[in-house]
């Protein structure tokens, strides 16, 4: 059964079309990534689902009922922190356990359940104001996992957090879901994606490509990239990159570039040696796997972080 | 009733955890209280040097009412739609009307604390009412339209006004500038004309006077304002800001775009 079925799903504010016909169906206790960089219309699909916005046109039915009659099996969580921090973990919990009509007792109960699920039981007498970023995104999904809910909607949970934070943490939240509850993330980091059971990109509105990560490289064709740091980014750097690239295709990342060819290994050392005959310092050169941002390069020519 | 309960609970731990709240609505008017009750009365005959104390303390008393309605709720409901809690709310089977209540009955009860300060330094420095049970009674009622209206004028604020700073600088500002010029800082006797005349109309104010002549008569508050007709007008004001400011509440803070 579809957990979440999106039909040709349109949202426009005046003339700008934020999402321009999306269809996407999740299923039943999949983990589902959305990635795409900022504006691209991903935070404004996960609202109309969890019912925040309204779409121009099209549906969205979760679990078969119209998304603003399933609220209660939506656990939303914001991308932005929307604990108080004057209230200690536990006050903040037990506020949404009220909100969702457990009475005084039960949502104790409830509450040091999902304390202790989340890992945060000693702390839970701190005021939200003293925590890590991460501990305080732990705290706001486990508002988001009272019984009942069946689809957990995460926008860009991950922001902010250090890349070893981010891993605990999505690895906490396929720990605590139920085997049963939907994942759906809204990311612009590959990491994250790479961590879904499958994979939309979605670019200026529409969904661009959906798959299992693996299998998305795979079908883009991309083999191994090549990823460079120089001491310093020049045009004659790039221009010699792209000569070992296929299709002359070169990614210009923050510390240097990335190209894509077959067989990097074979590659590589002439690429260190024609660096080298003009003058471009290299301070970091390997071979590696494709991204999902490699992907979503590959498909759109746009960079998810050039354009975030 | 947990949903009320809910949002009651957490508006009156963040209004007493916030220092800015108390310093504006506890600390600010205390501090008056303490000032007016001995440098302002300096000159004023022995006699009514009690009641000048008593009517310093009711103004104060209307002025906390006032920034905990105008200035704390709004910027509640900013920080609330600020930090996504409100859309967090939109997403979750919530009656707005029981969210709308909780924090109304969180505002009131955070407000009868610091009326109950205010009243408690404003006696203990020699404050004197003239008055029967009626009088109390009468004056309980008006400070109830006090905060009636203070929530309507503060649910309006934390509708149109977006953002945490901006909210509070709105409401201090409104609480402020309508004090002043409504003579809740100063005798009505003393008030131009035309500012006389807001202070009739303004239902704070005209609620300010109303109370005060409740407790201790004309010559302090300036005028009678226990007339049917200056009743109706504030009863009516009180209660059209308080629905006016619950409706545009209702509709745009929880409005799905």
């Amino acid at each position: 059964m579809n957990a979440i079925r999106v039909e040709n799903l349109t949202k426009r504010y005046g003339a700008n079309e934020v999402l321009k016909g999306v269809n996407l169906k999740v299923d039943e206790g999949e983990f589902y990534a959305l990635m795409g960089p900022n504006g691209s219309g991903k935070t404004t699909l996960a609202s109309i689902i969890a019912s925040v916005r309204i779409p121009t046109s099209g549906s969205v039915d979760i679990y078969g009922r119209k998304s603003w009659q399933a609220k209660e099996w939506i656990g939303y969580v914001p991308q932005e922190n929307f604990s108080s921090p004057k209230l200690t973990g536990r006050e903040n919990l037990m506020y949404f356990a009220r909100l969702l009509g457990y009475s005084g007792s039960q949502a104790e109960s409830l509450v040091n359940e999902m304390l202790g699920r989340i890992g945060l039981s000693a702390d839970a007498d701190k005021r939200v104001g003293k925590y890590s970023g991460g501990m305080r995104k732990r705290l706001e999904v486990a508002t988001a996992l009272f019984p009942g809910v069946r689809i957990l909607i995460l926008d860009e949970p991950t922001t902010g957090l250090d890349p070893s934070a981010r891993r605990k943490f999505l690895g906490l939240v396929e720990e605590v879901k139920d085997k049963q509850t939907t994942i759906f993330l809204i990311t612009h980091l590959g990491s994250d994606a790479e961590l879904a059971s499958r994979v939309g990109l979605i670019d200026s509105g529409e969904i661009i490509a959906e798959g299992e990560p693996e299998a998305l490289k795979r079908m883009h064709g991309l083999g191994d990239v090549i990823t460079v740091e120089t001491a310093v980014k020049s045009d004659k750097v790039a221009d010699v990159l792209r000569n070992f690239s296929d299709e002359k295709r070169l990614l210009e990342t923050e510390a240097g570039y990335r190209i894509y060819c077959k067989h990097g290994d074979k590659v590589l050392p002439e690429a260190v040696r024609n660096l080298d005959q003009i003058g471009g310092k290299v301070t970091r050169i390997e071979v590696a796997k494709p991204s999902l941002e490699d992907v979503f390069f590959k498909l759109t020519e746009k960079t998810v972080a050039e354009v975030s | 009733m947990s949903q009320i309960a809910a949002a009651f609970s957490k508006t009156i731990k963040e209004f007493l955890r916030e220092r800015a709240v108390l310093f504006w609505t506890i600390a600010w008017p205390i501090v008056w209280v303490l000032i007016g009750s001995f440098v302002f009365v300096s000159g004023a005959p022995q006699q009514i040097v009690p009641y000048l104390r008593g009517a310093t303390t009711i103004a104060m008393l209307v002025f906390a009412l006032m920034i905990a309605g105008i200035a704390n709720l709004p910027a509640n409901i900013a920080a609330d739609r600020e930090n996504g809690l409100l859309a967090k709310l939109m997403s979750m089977p919530i009656s707005p009307r029981k969210d709308f209540v909780g924090r109304i009955l969180g505002l009131a009860a955070f407000s009868c604390l610091a009326a109950a300060l205010v009243i408690a330094v404003g006696l203990a420095c020699g404050a004197r009412f003239s008055t029967t049970d009626i009088g109390v009674l009468q004056a309980v009622g008006f400070l109830l339209l006090v905060i009636c209206a203070s929530a309507g004028i503060g649910l309006l604020v934390g509708t149109f006004i977006k953002h945490v700073h901006g909210a509070v600088m709105t409401g201090v500002g409104i609480a402020v500038v309508t004090s002043a010029v409504s003579g809740m800082f100063m005798p009505y006797s003393a008030l131009p004309p035309m500012l006389q005349q807001f202070a009739r109309v303004y239902p704070i104010a005209s609620a300010n006077s109303s109370a005060i002549y409740a407790l201790m008569g004309e010559e302090i508050a300036g005028y009678n304002p226990l007339t049917v007709s200056q009743i109706s007008l504030t009863v009516a004001l009180s209660v059209f800001l308080l629905i006016l400011g619950t409706i545009l509440y209702s509709r745009r803070c929880w409005r799905t775009e």
